[in-house]
């Protein structure tokens, strides 16, 4: 029953592209046959904070949101965001996270402070975990803005559903002239891990 | 057809199948997606689609529509109703011509939102049906359902997403779109459409005469659905049916089970729960509506029944429930091992709060009134993304649409002698602003209202309205001029400037400041989300090695300024909007030419 539900969290700050990546998803899980549920949040979050998509694929799916502590998949583009939603992950759950700082307006107003030990923090909450240079392997493939794909194609070693469908959703989700760079990014992500 | 849909998506599929000619509504998060999903079947359905200027003429213009007879939608959030309220109340005495779907959409949690009021209390209030789906699915196909329950019951019908629902996607079977049939006009008669005491004295009896047929009407609504098996036993409504029927599904639970989707709460089959069961949770997020109804029957019915919910602490009143959250309340109630959160050492993480985007103008326009006014005048503010800016020191008060001009008006008259500056956006001052500046005319308020002009609807997705010249649909109409309406309305004292120009705006406060009576600002600059996304791109700006580390430019908050090794630097966020140059009070920030 529930224990064949697949959840995933993505995470990262508003304008990354967290949501286009949930939708790939989704349309992966859909064309593999699934039932899914993804929820998001739009409005005032969007405008430069953390944004938080959570998907969740199998024979049946009731809630449409992760539980704690349940989550086969935590993707995050930005590396504390990571941190922040750790507790969505299932204990040996992979966590997949983009080794990139964006500094928060708290930070650069120096109302706080950037950790500066992230990546043994990770290594700490994160028994599996996948350290990659996203945003960086985007850039060198033609551009930063497939960061969410190539992360995207690192989240799908976490999970099982089958090649085809991934790059047909990812076929069906963005504009074609960005599509070889999308199938790109993702099959680059996907050997990443 | 199967499609991957959002809820608020899903909704408008379902309007479309209904054949529905006429939708309005303000935008709202999270309810603004309908009407901008209607939006480009306008031409091809033959349907009329607005955006009204607010909620209570949104639903004013529907009920116009049903009344000539076409099935009618009106779309807004929770507290969008309280703006519609007035309408709304009378309306159910009076009946529907077209069924009229009434979609109202909650905010469990205040995800975007100034409080989490649960609307279902509305439909209770004015005794119409209220329908609760819990997944885009039965939201899509409540949306049909509800024009024909409004027209057999000849009442408004409430649609209650919450944003869990509108805001997640899932995959809808669809059906067939239908075209609107023409309305048949409207058809006189007084005794029905003019709320004289005399007409309505009979007419609030009429309603009451009807809440039986509703009640039979629901009871066999296919969202009500009932399993009995054990004598523990859950009844929930909404989106809550979902995550206890995971709950039951995972531990495996020989649990009675009623999930509930209308209100009123379907009578019959509550009591045989509570008839069948010794101990009930009811699952509800916000307001203990179904829980009141199964105490009700309860107390007729069982009066030993334990009821597990919101009066015996089981659940809370108030945020949004979660899966673990429900998970565990069942847990608890079926004698089962609960689930812990893991406890994580979050606080030491920098908070990532939502705030102005880089470049934002209103950003501009609070610094240079701060500086005109100074850190002593009162700032009341209103709801927009300017709010956002509380930290700026310039938003003293955030109430409700429209509040800022009045509660300012309010200050004053109240005695209160510093100056007082208060601000909302374009979309909000033509939403309820203009009353309330006709207001502080009409009783000499000495106050000065800055209008901050992005010629949007910012926060809630960039939709248009009567200040940007452009229609829901994208065809232009007549262009409100906030100059000329601001005079119209009585200020003594308008004047335009862009928050850009630093000195001008400074310049500009400071002699509003000094008007001796109502003065309106008007802080014009295009927001910087539709500046891009129309294509336009200014030479972002750098710091130069002569940056004394004065921490000035730092101050202003824009997210593309940071702090690293004692100097100011700015990051790939710049936008060149150029204010941070011109605070800088050594000249150390220059155009990357």
């Amino acid at each position: 029953m529930s224990e064949s539900i697949r959840s995933v969290v993505l995470v990262g700050v508003g304008g990354q592209g967290i949501l286009l990546a949930s939708e790939v998803l989704a349309r992966a899980a859909m064309i593999s046959g699934y039932e899914v549920k993804t929820n998001e949040v739009h409005g005032m979050a969007q405008r430069g904070g953390s944004v938080v998509a959570q998907v969740r694929y199998g024979p049946r799916v009731y809630s449409p949101l992760v539980a704690r502590k349940t989550a086969q998949v935590l993707g995050a583009l930005e590396q504390i965001e990571a941190l922040r939603f750790a507790d969505y992950l299932a204990p040996d759950g992979l966590a997949v996270v983009n080794a990139q700082a964006i500094v928060p307006v708290t930070v650069s107003m120096g109302a706080a402070r950037y950790p500066q030990d992230v990546e043994s923090r990770l290594k700490a909450a994160f028994p599996r975990m996948a350290y990659l240079r996203a945003a960086e392997v985007a850039r060198s493939l033609g551009s930063i803005q497939a960061a969410n794909i190539v992360l995207l194609g690192a989240v799908s070693r976490g999970l099982d559903l089958p090649s085809d469908a991934w790059q047909e959703a990812i076929r069906a989700s963005v504009k074609e002239k960005f599509r070889d760079l999308n199938l790109k990014a993702f099959e680059t992500g996907r050997c990443l891990v | 057809m199967r499609e991957y849909l959002l809820g608020n998506v899903a909704i408008a599929r379902g309007i479309l199948e209904a054949g529905c000619g006429l939708a309005s509504g303000y935008p709202g998060t999270p309810s603004s997606e309908i009407v901008e999903s209607l939006a480009p079947w306008a031409g091809e359905q033959g349907m009329h689609v607005e955006w009204s200027v607010n909620e209570k003429v949104a639903m004013e213009v529907a009920i116009g529509g049903s009344w000539a007879g076409t099935r009618s939608v009106v779309t807004m959030k929770h507290v969008g109703l309280n703006v519609a309220a007035d309408p709304f109340m009378t309306l159910a005495y009076l009946g529907v011509g077209g069924g009229l779907v009434i979609i109202s959409a909650d905010d469990p949690y205040c995800h975007s939102s100034q409080n989490e009021q649960d609307s279902r209390r509305y439909a209770q209030f004015a005794d119409i049906p209220c329908l609760d789906p819990a997944d885009p699915q039965e939201a899509k196909d409540m949306a049909i359902y509800a024009f024909g329950l409004s027209e057999k019951l000849n009442l408004p019908v409430m649609l209650r997403p919450t944003t869990r629902v509108s805001h997640a996607r899932s995959d809808v079977e669809t059906g067939t779109i239908q075209k609107p049939s023409q309305g048949a006009g409207f058809d006189k008669n007084p005794r029905r459409r003019v709320a004289l005491p005399v007409h309505v004295r009979p007419l609030h009896r009429e309603l009451l005469s009807k809440q039986e047929a509703l009640a039979g009407e629901l009871e066999s609504a296919p969202w009500n659905s009932l399993t009995l098996r054990g004598d523990h036993g859950i009844i929930a409504s909404g989106i809550s049916g979902l995550y206890a029927g995971e709950a039951i599904a995972r531990m495996d639970l020989n649990l009675s089970f009623l999930r509930v989707g209308t209100f009123p709460p379907p009578f019959e089959l509550v009591k045989k729960m509570v008839e069948h069961c010794n101990v009930l949770m009811v699952v509800e997020e916000l307001e203990p509506v179904l829980e009141e109804q199964v105490e009700r029957i309860a107390l007729r019915y069982n009066p030993g029944l334990k009821i597990l919910g919101k009066s015996s602490g089981a659940l809370p009143r108030d945020g949004e429930f979660d899966l673990l959250q429900v998970d565990n309340a069942v847990a608890t109630m079926a004698g089962e091992q609960t689930r812990s959160a893991p406890i994580l050492p979050r606080e030491i993480l920098p908070p990532r709060p939502p705030s102005l985007c880089p470049g934002c103008s209103h950003r501009a326009t609070y610094y240079a009134m701060r500086k005109a006014f100074g850190r002593d005048a009162v700032y009341p503010s209103d709801i927009g993304c300017y709010t956002m800016a509380v930290g700026m020191g310039t938003v003293d008060t955030c109430l409700c649409m429209g509040a800022s001009i009045t509660v300012a008006s309010g200050i004053r008259f109240g005695g209160e002698e510093r100056p007082i500056c208060c601000s909302l956006g374009d979309s909000t001052f033509l939403h309820s602003g203009l009353t309330g500046l006709l207001n502080a005319a009409y009783n000499k308020a000495r106050i000065t209202v800055a209008v901050l002009d992005n010629s949007t609807t910012a926060m809630t997705g960039h939709q248009p309205h009567p200040g940007t010249g452009v229609m829901a649909t994208g065809e232009a109409t007549s262009r409100v001029s906030l100059e000329e309406i601001s005079r119209a309305l009585g200020a003594g004292l308008v004047e335009t400037v862009s928050p850009y120009d630093l000195d001008a705006a400074v310049q500009t406060f400071r002699r509003a400041r000094e008007h001796p009576g109502l003065s309106v600002v008007i802080a014009e600059q295009a927001c910087v989300i539709g500046a891009r996304r129309s294509g336009e791109r200014r030479r972002p700006f750098r710091v130069r090695d002569s940056c004394t580390g004065c921490k000035k430019c730092v101050e202003f908050g824009c997210p593309a300024i940071e702090f690293v090794d004692e100097k100011a630097s700015i990051n790939a966020l710049c936008t060149g909007c150029g204010v941070c140059a011109q605070i800088c009070p050594i000249g150390s920030v220059e155009v990357v030419e």
